[in-house]
């Protein structure tokens, strides 16, 4: 047998059905007519030969059968078949289809948002350069305070480290491109070859920075991402092109490959060698080290290795840095990027899940009823021969010709969503890549097919039971038998169960965010503004002129009229504590452990004034501390509580910084609270007296009767009256205050949205089984009310059978609700008391919305006619 | 005689048939009926699925043409498959009927 005529054969047969069937008709047609000719022309009367004919042939329509098996697609026909008559089904309850598509396919829609955000976060190391094999490496002094490493431990650590393969430096700037007529600032990476080393980069063009690039005096080289060549050169063939970067021309020499975003978590268009000169001194620190593991070697194995380089070095540089506290640290890379993004992926997936849990048992519901429906067509289809088999395969098809359409309808839903959610979680690393691929589709088809199984699990198990087998012509009595309304109830509870642990969740976040608003932040926001001012370049590496525009920018701010305190700082409330130090103190001395740490705040006069930090004991900086940088610094009132609950804190001295050798610092007075690490941080804060030359970047804070637009528009026009080129950054202090509720007003938008999709999917299914059932026992309920029963006995039978499945669910889904309320609490979404007693109340709530949802049901059951439900026979 | 010898038979003839010239369904079984001498009195019906099977086989292939009296009818017509099949079968059938009738006849 050839396989190809038989493939075009079957194939012609399944694809040309009609035509094969139309030109069986016609070839038997001619048959008869022609044999009917011949009998004539034998001398036999029309009517006899017609009748011999038909004979002969043996059955018209058995032969035709017969050629339809002989065609070999009998299974592909069945299937098309099943196919057809579940379009047949949809078209004739277009309400049904209708009501199945929006739940699943909002279910389905949220479900692939929901694994593209994942997809793009959590499951992409290869487009971002990461392994579970590669480090980041800081410094670090307790677990809370990180920095970057300076030359002196780079090179330490590239020339020591025993612990990785691959070790390199990389940092991230600002790069001055000159393109055709403009100049634009970019965001550039500067990266050793150890770098592409460890994060296991290759060139799809030329090559990547090789060790020879590292040499101050190499020629000036560039490589570049696929993205910026195709932008900006048009084409990814480009070797040896000239790039103008900072005033210097750079030939390129390497374009990543297309898929390639990020290298190690950095995300760059341009890629130049990073020159690490020989140091002077132990800072700056300015370089991020990234490792990829030796096979065998842990990060503690690491991190001991890097310990010990940090304590070789120490004394070479003491100098220069005092903390001994202070090692180089490897942190796992994929941390270190993500963050608590799994946690918030998590929270958003569970969500999804549980939605589509209950948007499935709310479908299966659906399906269950119609399956009783047909319960008579699948008993006659039974009867005449049909497989038990060819039945469920006949359920399947429907479920899966419905639930495909919700798939689509879901990934419709989905392309809305995954731009919707790009705004609405920025925070999540990777996320503005989400979008929708084939994976993205392929997912969905997997959730549609799977769903579509799922739901036709209680219509299967209900229409296939031997009782159900039964031809039954009552069509009252329909779907009542006790099989198929027990699973109808079980469904029905069960969205219930699932729907309490997301409402409660829901409730939680609407708790947190309650209690933040109502957090004192510690100052009055309205008439105070913040700008963040950066001096760079060659202009400011002297402490002179720093310290003179600093001097300027503030006797000009102070002569504003209506400004009535202005100052500098280097941490500004309610979410910006970037100095923290660790301290020492010497009547609680932390002996071995981790040092405490607090927000360390740099401030000159008028800063407090400007925030409203009122004194509350000892004293003030005096005008010579300002002057000096001396160690006399003032605590929060939280501070002194925490370390110094039964006495004065002044006058309590520390080690700052973990400089054994400078001067002790010295407590001189308390102050008032304010929050720098967010609503839901303490009020911990430490201040100390800067002079003026050392800073290279300043928070001015400023309070005025003046509007704050106009105290921001005024201060901005001093600051480049000074210095034109000088950055600044802008803010109200009543816009930080809304943005620090941000966030978790987002999460709770979110959280909340699902919470209502669930209560809405639980309360349908409620009101969808009550009204089925009133329907079923419109009968009984008429003979009951002709027989004196009152209508509203009716109504309350109905409502509390309603009530039963929400409180039976509801007990079922505590302890999901519980669980879930412990995760949340011990999250990073800032939820503290997520306990019973609100578990209790959603409980009681769902209760109240299930009893609304069978009122209406209980409604109609008491309005049945009695003559006419006991005429229904 | 068993159902799967009859199958095969029926091919063999249908085969046989269409050898000599491309015929129509009902050309086939009058042929049939004539040539066996009504001995194979099979019912003209089932003609169809086996011309089906063997369309699937590649050993004929169909064709819509016009009778000698002007009207469309499918013909069959055998393929250079069909054609090696035949002559294998027929050699075959020669050894199997040649064997046969040895032990018959002693």
């Amino acid at each position: 047998m050839s396989l190809i005529t038989d493939l075009s054969e079957r194939f012609r047969a399944l694809f040309h059905r009609d035509r094969a069937d139309r030109e069986l008709d016609d070839e038997l047609t001619f048959h008869l007519e022609r044999d009917i000719a011949e009998r004539v022309a034998q001398g036999v009367a029309a009517q006899e030969a017609r009748r011999q004919a038909r004979l002969a042939l043996g059955g018209v329509d058995l032969v035709k059968e017969q050629v339809r098996d002989a065609r070999g697609v009998r299974p592909f026909e069945d299937f098309a078949g099943d196919i057809e008559h579940a379009i047949r089904l949809l078209r004739a309850s277009p309400m049904f289809a209708l009501t199945i598509i929006l739940v699943l396919g909002g279910a389905l829609g949220a479900g692939v948002s929901v694994f593209a955000v994942a997809d793009s976060t959590l499951w992409s190391d290869q487009r971002y350069g990461v392994s579970d094999r590669l480090v980041r490496i800081d410094q670090s002094n307790s677990p809370t305070s990180r920095w970057s490493l300076s030359s002196v431990d780079a090179l330490a650590l590239i020339e020591q480290q025993r612990s990785f393969d691959a070790v390199g430096l990389v940092r991230r700037g600002d790069l001055a491109l000159a393109g055709a007529g403009s100049t634009e600032r970019v965001v550039a990476a500067w990266a050793t070859a150890g770098f592409f080393e460890a994060v296991a980069a290759r060139a799809e063009i030329g090559r990547l920075v090789n060790r020879g690039d590292e040499v101050e005096s190499a020629a000036p080289v560039v490589v570049v991402s696929h993205a910026f060549a195709l932008e900006r050169f048009g084409a990814t063939a480009i070797i040896g092109r000239d790039v103008i970067a900072d005033g210097v021309h750079h030939t390129v020499v390497g374009v990543l490959p297309a898929a390639v975003v990020e290298l190690g978590g950095i995300r760059s268009r341009v890629w130049l060698p990073l020159h690490i000169k020989a140091p002077q001194r132990r800072g700056p620190f300015w370089l991020r080290g990234v490792g990829r593991l030796r096979p065998g070697v842990s990060v503690d194995m690491a991190a001991r290795d890097l310990a010990a380089i940090s304590h070789r070095i120490f004394p070479l540089w003491a100098s220069s840095f005092r903390d001994q506290s202070a090692i180089m640290t490897p942190f796992p890379l994929r941390d270190t990027i993500l963050g608590d993004a799994p946690t918030r992926v998590g929270l958003f997936g569970g969500a999804v899940l549980l939605v589509w849990l209950i948007a499935l048992a709310n479908v299966a519901t659906l399906m269950l009823v119609r399956a009783s429906g047909r319960q008579q067509e699948l008993a006659i289809r039974l009867a005449l021969g049909a497989t038990r088999g060819r039945i469920a395969r006949l359920l399947v098809t429907d479920s899966l010709v419905l639930t495909a359409v919700a798939g689509l309808a879901g990934v419709a839903v989905a392309a809305v969503v995954v731009p919707f959610a790009r705004m609405a979680a920025p925070e999540l690393p990777h996320i503005t890549d989400a979008s929708i691929s084939t994976r993205e589709i392929m997912f969905a088809s997997a959730m549609s097919a799977l769903s579509g199984l799922l739901v036709t699990i209680p219509a299967l198990i209900a229409s296939l039971t031997r009782r159900a087998g039964r031809m039954r012509v009552d069509s009252r009595r329909v779907g009542r038998d006790r099989r198929s309304s027990r699973l109808r109830a079980v469904l029905v509870a069960t969205e219930f169960a699932l729907a309490l642990p997301l409402v409660a969740c829901a409730f939680w976040f609407l708790q947190s965010i309650w209690r933040l608003q109502g957090v004192n932040p510690g100052f009055t926001p309205a008439g105070a503004i913040t700008m963040n001012i950066q001096l760079a370049g060659p202009r400011y590496a002297d402490g002179k002129a720093r310290a003179a525009f600093w001097q300027r920018l503030e006797d000009q701010a102070r002569e504003v009229p209506g400004i009535v305190a202005a100052g500098f700082g280097v941490n500004v409330p309610p979410d910006d504590p970037n100095e923290v130090n660790n301290f020492d103190l010497v009547d609680l001395p932390a002996s071995g452990g981790a040092e405490p740490t607090a927000p360390w705040n740099f401030v000159t006069r008028g800063f407090r004034e400007a925030l409203g930090v009122r004194l509350l004991e000892g004293r003030d900086f005096t005008a010579a501390e300002y002057a000096s940088d001396s160690p006399a610094v003032l605590v929060s009132t939280s501070w002194a509580h925490r370390y110094f609950p039964d006495r004065s804190a002044v006058g309590r001295k520390m080690v700052s910084g973990g400089c054994t050798e400078c001067p002790l610092t010295e407590v001189i007075g308390v102050v008032s609270d304010i929050k720098y690490q967010g609503l839901d941080g303490n009020g911990d804060a430490v201040y100390q007296a800067v002079s003026l030359e050392n800073a290279s970047s300043f928070r001015l804070v400023a309070r005025s009767t003046l509007s704050e637009d106009d105290t921001i528009r005024v201060l901005t026009e001093i600051v480049h009256g000074i210095d034109g080129e000088v950055l600044v950054e802008s803010s109200t202090f009543s816009a930080r205050l809304g943005g620090a509720l941000d966030e978790p007003r987002r999460w709770t938008v979110i959280v909340s949205s699902f919470a209502i999709a669930a209560g809405v999917l639980a309360a349908i299914g409620v009101f969808g089984l009550m009204s089925y059932v009133v329907r079923q026992q419109r009968r009984d309920i008429g003979v009951r009310l002709a027989l004196g029963a009152t209508p509203r006995a009716m109504t309350m039978m109905v409502v509390s059978g309603g009530v039963r499945y929400a409180i039976a669910g509801s007990m079922a889904g505590v302890g999901l609700a519980l669980i879930a309320g412990r995760w949340l609490s011990t999250s990073s979404f800032g939820i503290q008391h997520a306990g019973p007693l609100v578990v209790l109340i959603i409980a009681v709530s769902l209760t109240v919305v299930a009893a609304l949802a069978s009122w209406w049901p209980g409604y109609q059951a008491a309005r049945i006619p009695t003559v006419e439900a006991m005429s229904v026979e | 005689m068993g159902s799967d010898l009859l199958q095969g038979t029926v091919e063999l003839m249908v085969l046989k048939a269409l050898s000599l010239e491309p015929m129509h369904g009902w050309g086939i079984g009058q042929r049939l009926d004539q040539t066996s001498g009504e001995v194979f009195k099979l019912p003209h019906g089932s003609l169809y699925p086996a011309l089906q099977r063997m369309l699937r086989k590649g050993s004929i292939r169909s064709e819509w043409r016009t009778t000698e009296n002007n009207r469309r009818a499918r013909y069959y017509i055998i393929t250079p498959a069909g054609r090696r099949q035949l002559e294998a079968e027929i050699r075959s059938w020669r050894r199997a009927s040649a064997a046969l009738n040895e032990i018959l006849s002693q």
